[in-house]
This record gives structure tokens, sequence and C-alpha cells, in this order.
């Protein structure tokens, strides 16, 4: 579905590479958990995706990325927005209308979505975010977690296959963030989107992606399953990765030799792994 | 932090009412008290003004803006009181001061005049949703889309950077800049440095808000996108004649003397 | 030091405290955690004199923040956001820090070798430009110009938000070491990781009112109170309520290994 085929790219007047040599191909249905330091090239890898890179930022450019064979070097931004819907980082700038209703509308307005489809787009994407009854209210009058659910509905509203989000959940709380990511999962289950997810708590990616991708300066370090890439936490913690600590205690207990079994990723494996250990 | 031409929602008939006739509304309300030298007819106006508040359920923001404006114009007041000197001296001071009754009459004027023009506009825009706006602007008014939501967005930044800059202005005092001072000069001279992370984060967002708003999909839209249709209707034909009855009005109000 | 007496805040509908009293002695480390919307933040601004109580008192070192200006309290009270970008304000990184120290100080001297003993510190070069820094070192350069006055108390509002966890633990290093020496310390954090590594004492806010309040450990253990302040536990504490009794008082993973392989061994014992 996506393919990135040898991506470098240096921002105009950047002093090094923001992507290194990226090779990486993103199959239809995937969950993908982007996460790495801050400078390793994440933000830049979803703007290569969706187009910003190279329509909107210039610089030196080599390698080619790829949207269901379309290449992205000769497609602008609107143009694929058909087929990639973002949710970027700060919400405010997102936002472009004063009611719930009037930012979902905006976006079909521009496709040009036949009148008789949009009412029941509209309605459909409040209710897969679970915010129908935020429809008439005034966008400042929202909490930070709605303006997101918000951003969401809008984009999902003009159907996208692929989904693409920059740290959707920064500026929420532990529960709040957890309930997004339910979002996100039915989305990718239910109604086959891929989702490609940049995030820095890989508590979250951990539990809600299928595969994580580990990027440090600019380059791609592990690409794996959630299990795989867990698997490597004294890797991810050279790398300035926090795994989770369910994660670290089950590789003590590897160390200490009392468990031998795979890499804890949540509470309710490590529960097992413990009793497996005490109980007779 | 809300500023003064956040959307409120409403269903009231001003609400309803077709946003060009709104619009038309306002903007003949400025002008008529643009025109208008009569102390009488501009209040009138301010009164109109908060009746009309009243009518979309805004009567708070209404008071607000008018508390506010208030202040504002104390300045204005005492700034033409000083300049003009034409006209029967009422008293004179040091300085070679002297505040005279054309002076007073007609800061009386132009203060009335700020206010009575001011309020309609900020009053239109907290009824009137941005998108209905741009849309009223491209396909009544025929303007480029692309100027269209460059002004909307403009409009909508206004209370970003203004919660920006409170943002801005806490932490600078938090770290003891004394922008807390009620030395209106001192203040202006320590908020002059500020301007620098402001304009920092504003470029950011505003770099930000030109990448969303292209990917999702604004060079894609055509002059027919418009979902929304805006009818006319016979209570906006009703609004226009008023509208116009206004304005005829403020011209006949500098020939009756009272 | 820090007393706050039934304070109450509403001149904000989105923003409210409802009765709020406690007291905070000299050289506390202490979290005020909640969901978003409890009103950390409000409370946070509430104890610099950024806002004013509606009813109540609150009291630092014995000056009352409702007539005290909060640039007067900065001698005192360092207060760290979020966003660095909004306190940043200087075209290097050592006017940047000298900014902060000119506004409280005259001695030049003394201004000198503050300035000279934070550069060290930190690590910066003095004549790089802010905004060439990544956001971390932003941060980092924002804390080093409110360590260099050198105030009693640090206010942090979530000072870890965007920053990755290497970035999050230098700067909790370094807010640490500052706690060492004696300064009180409050943090609002939504990491309960980092609340529980770092923090002694435990506020816990929901819906505008203080439900809990103390020491952090004995906190993470009263699941009602996290249920209500819609909370998520740290993970050694979820494990160790899910494993029962024995697991009483666990919260580390140093811990955890430690009675695991205790139990493990017990075991081994009775089956020989």
């Amino acid at each position: 579905m996506i393919k990135i085929s040898n991506l470098t790219f240096r921002y105009k007047d950047g002093r090094k590479n923001a992507l290194d040599n990226i090779n990486l191909s993103i199959n239809k249905g995937d969950f993908l958990g982007i996460t790495g330091t801050s400078g390793a090239g994440k933000t830049s890898l979803t703007y290569a995706i969706n187009g910003v890179i190279p329509h909107h930022y210039n610089g030196d450019y080599y390698g080619s990325v790829r949207i269901e064979g379309e290449d992205t070097f000769d497609t602008s931004p609107s143009a694929l927005s058909l087929k990639i819907g973002s949710v970027f980082q700060d919400i405010d700038t997102q936002l472009v209308s004063s009611v719930v209703e009037d930012e979902i509308l905006y976006g079909l307005e521009n496709f040009s979505v036949p009148a008789v489809e949009i009412e029941q787009r509209i309605s459909s994407a409040l209710e897969a975010v679970g915010i129908s009854s935020l429809r008439y209210r005034s966008i400042e009058s929202l909490s930070g977690g709605q303006k997101q659910k918000v951003a969401l509905a809008a984009i999902l509203a003009l159907r996208p296959k692929i989904l693409l989000l920059d740290e959707p959940t920064s500026e929420l709380d532990p529960e709040s963030s957890v309930q997004f990511y339910r979002i996100l999962r039915e989305l990718n289950e239910n109604h086959g989107i891929t989702i490609i997810v940049v995030e820095q708590k890989i508590m979250l990616l951990s539990e809600f992606a299928k595969n994580i991708l580990v990027m440090d300066t600019g380059k791609i370090v592990i690409n794996g399953s959630v299990r795989e890439v867990i698997d490597r936490s004294s890797l991810l913690e050279e790398i300035g990765i926090n795994c989770p600590r369910v994660t670290s205690l089950s590789n003590r207990l590897k160390e200490e030799g009392v468990y031998t079994g795979s890499v804890c990723i949540n509470v309710e494996e490590a529960e097992k792994m413990v009793r497996s250990i005490i109980d007779d | 932090m809300r500023s003064f031409f956040d959307y409120i929602p409403g269903n009231s008939f001003l609400h309803r009412l077709n946003p060009l006739s709104r619009i038309f509304l306002s903007f003949m309300i400025s002008i008529a008290c643009f025109s208008s030298k009569s102390h009488l007819f501009l209040l009138l106006m301010i009164l109109l003004n908060l009746v009309l508040a009243a009518l979309a359920g805004i009567l708070n923001r209404g008071m607000e803006l008018l508390k506010n404006l208030s202040k504002f114009s104390v300045f204005i007041f005492v700034l033409q009181v000083l300049f003009v000197r034409r006209g029967e001296v009422l008293l004179e001071m040091p300085f070679n001061i002297i505040i005279t009754e054309d002076g007073i009459s007609t800061a009386i004027i132009i203060v009335l005049r700020l206010i009575g023009a001011t309020m309609p506009l900020a009053l239109m825009l907290s009824i009137t949703q941005m998108n209905d706006l741009s849309n009223i602007l491209v396909v009544k008014l025929k303007i480029p889309y692309k100027y269209a939501f460059a002004f909307t967005t403009a409009l909508r930044f206004i209370p970003i950077f203004a919660s920006e800059m409170s943002a801005i202005i806490e932490a600078q005092v938090s770290r003891g800049v004394q922008l807390d001072t009620k030395n209106i000069f001192k203040k202006t001279r320590l908020i002059l440095p500020l301007c620098l992370p402001l304009l920092i984060t504003s470029m950011k967002k505003i770099e930000g808000s030109a990448i969303s708003a292209e990917i999702r999909g604004f060079y894609l839209r055509t002059g027919e996108s418009c979902y929304r249709k805006y009818f006319i209707n016979w209570n906006d034909v009703g609004v226009l004649l008023f509208a116009v009855i206004l304005f005829i009005s403020a011209v006949f109000s500098n020939n009756i003397k009272l | 030091m820090i007393r706050l007496q039934n304070v109450c805040f509403n001149y904000d509908r989105d923003r409210t405290l409802t009765d709020i009293s406690f007291h905070i002695n000299k050289g506390e480390f202490a979290a005020i955690i909640g969901a978003n919307g409890a009103g950390k933040s409000t409370l946070c601004r509430l104890l610099n004199g950024l806002l004013k109580p509606s009813s109540g008192s609150v009291e630092i070192n014995g000056l009352d923040t409702g007539h005290t200006k909060s640039s007067v309290l900065a001698r005192q009270i360092g207060f760290l956001f979020q966003n660095p970008d909004r306190q940043i304000c200087r075209n290097t990184v050592a006017e940047e820090i000298l900014f902060g120290l000119e506004l409280l100080y005259k001695d030049r001297e003394f201004i000198a070798e503050r300035l000279e003993k934070v550069l060290s510190m930190f690590g910066f070069s003095a004549e790089d430009n802010p905004f060439n820094l990544s956001r971390g070192e932003r941060q980092r350069l924002a804390l080093a110009s409110l360590i260099a006055v050198e105030p009693e108390i640090l206010i942090l509002d979530e000072p870890t938000t965007g920053l990755d966890y290497k970035e999050c633990i230098e700067i909790m290093e370094i807010v640490r070491e500052m706690n060492k020496k004696g300064t009180t310390v409050i943090m609002v954090c939504h990491d309960m990781e980092v609340v529980l590594d770092y923090a002694e004492r435990v506020l816990v806010l929901s819906g505008g009112k203080l439900i809990a309040d103390g020491e952090t450990r004995s906190v993470f253990c009263m699941n009602d109170v996290l249920e209500q302040a819609s909370l998520i536990p740290p993970q050694m504490a979820s494990l160790a309520g899910r494993l029962g009794s024995g697991f009483e008082d666990v919260f580390t993973v140093e811990e955890m290994t430690e009675l695991i392989l205790e139990k493990s061994n017990e075991k081994r014992r009775v089956e020989v």
C-alpha cells in the first residue's frame, strides 16, 4: 500500500539528514506505531508519506515514496489527501471552523462530496469517534481531548484508506489517551483503515499497535511486530526509549534464570508470568 | 481565553438570517454612525446594538464589549479634549492646556461613533460562523476562495494569539518581569521584548495551519464546493430595508437641532 | 512554607477549585496528580499568585499571595511551564539566563558568578542561539534560567510533556538534585512512573477537589481514589494489586524481582 525506497531527505538549511536511507513498506490493514527520541525523524517521515515533504518543505530529496503506486513527488498533498488522512500534533492550528459540524464539513466541501451524501458522512464520522452530542457546539468551548476527537472525525468523514497521526495524545491524560487509542483500534479492526501513528509512549503502542518502527537519527533501527521490538529492550533503552516496567521485570527475571518464556508487554501477561514462577 | 468574536451558537431570529443580511446590517449601522453628528442618534445606535445583542441572546457579550470599548474611549476622549482648541474656553489650566466647549462636544461624538460603529461588527462576527462568512464572500461577493480563507483564518487566529500572549505574559511574570504593574507605560516597555516569543510561536502556528488546510484538500476546492445554500426570505428583505432606513435617518439626523 | 487554607477558585467556569487546604514544608517533593481538567494547573497558578483565590488564603513564607504580585513572588518561586518557548525571549543562552538574574539582582559580580555556575552545571555554551536547540534542550534552558536565581520553591507544570524519556530523565534528575539541596518542589505530572520515582508526597485532584493527600506509595495503594480521579496506577503497583496478598508494598521493578526470587527460592526449598 505504501512503499518507501531509499528515501533520504535533508531540510533546506538543515545540518544533517532528517531522513536517512529509509526503506519501508506498509501493508493494508496494518496498525503501525512509529517511535523514537525527539529529533529522530518521526514527524519528517509522516510528512514524507502525506506529501508535505517535498511539496511544502524544500530540501534535498532522494528516493521515492509510493502510495498505491502513485509517487508522492508528482502528486500534490491535496490530491494525496483523498487517500491519506492526517492528524497533526498542534490541534489549535488544525481546526479551521468555529463549530464542530462546520469542521467536518470543511474537507467534504473541498472534496466536492455530493450534497445528498454529506449528512450521512457527517453523522457517521461523529458517531465513529463518539461525539455525536457535540455536533452543534462551538469548538472554542471544547476540551483538548474533545478537540482531538473532532480533528479525527473531520478526517474520517473523508473516508481515507490510511490514517496518519502525529502524537495525537500528547496533550491528553493517560485515561483519555487510552480511550483515543481504543477508537483507533476499532477503526483499524472493523473498518479496515490502515493506521500509522507516531507515539512517544511505548506503553500505548505495545498495547494497541500491531507493528512498531523505531527510529534514531533519521534511520530505521528496528521494524517488526510489537513483541519482536519490545524483546530488544536493551537496544531500546540504549537509544533512550523507555520500555514498559513489566518488560524490564520479565527481562530481569530471565537474567536471574527463573523465567524462560517470552517477554511481557502488559500487566496481564506479567501476572501470568509471576504466577507461573511462584505458584505450584 | 475567549475573544470578542468567538462564535456563540444560537437559534435566534438573527442567527437564522442570511449571513449576507447580517453583514449588510452591521456595516450599515457602522456607516450610519460615521454619517451622523447627532448625539441623540448615536446614543440610539448604541442602544440599538444592545437590543440586537439581546435579540441574538448575547446581551452579556454586548455589555462586555460596551464596557471594554468605554475603557478605551476614555483615552480617546482625553486626547480629543486636549487637542481641540477651538470654541468657547471652559477651563484654563497650567502649561497652556485649555478645555473648550467644542473640544468636549467633538470628543463625545467621536467616542459615541467609535462605540456605535465597532459594536455591530463584533456582534455580527459573534453570531456568524467562519464557514458561512467565507462561503458568502466566495459565493455571493465572488471573492476568490483563497483570500476568503485567509481572511477567516486571520480572524480565527486572533483568539489563539491572544491566549498565546497571555500564556507568555504568565511565564514572564512568573520569572519576575513586572508585567503585573498598573503603570501602563512601564507595562508597554516591558511587553515589547516579548514579541520575539510570540512571533516564533505565531510563525509555527501559521505554517501548521497552512499545511493542515492543504492536506484536507484545500487546492481541490472549486466555487461550487459550497454545501450550504443561503436563501433570501422576507425576514432578510425586512432587515435590508431597515438597514437602508437607518442610513437615511443618520443623514437626516444632522439636520435636526436638539 | 506553603500554606493553603480553604482555598476556592471560581472566577472561571472551566477552572474551579473547591475548599482546598494543605501545607507543604521546606524541602518536600510533592506531585499534584489528576485527570485533564481536574484543576492541577489552576492550583499551580494560585501558588505563585498568577491567580488569586476567590476565598480562603494562600501563604508563601508568610506572604499572602492575594496581596503580593507574582513578579515579587518570583524571587522565591521558580515556575517551569510546559512550553519553554513562552519563557525564552533572548537570542543567546547566556543572555536568556542573565535576563532572569538581572530582573531580581543588582550585584554584577554575583550575577556573573551565578551565570558561570549554571552554564557549567547544565553544560550549555553561552553563545548558542536558543531557537537552534531541540525542544528538550530549550526546556533545560528554561529550567536553567529559573535555577540561576536559586528559588526556594520550584513549581513544575507538566515539565516533561512533549519530551522523550531521556530528556525527561535529564530534567527530573536536575530537579531531584535541587531538591536534595533543600529546594521545595511541587510538580504536576501525568506520568505515574515518574511520580513514583521522584515524588515523596502526592496530592490527588478530581473535579476541583483535593481527594487524597499522602505519602506517594500509600496513595498509589488507594484504588478507589485512583479510580475516582481516572488515574492509571504505575505498572508495578497494579501488578502487585493483581497478585494480591504477599505483594503489598511492592512498587519498583527491583523490589518486585527480589520478592519473586525470594518466593521462588522458597518454593524450590519446599519442593526439595
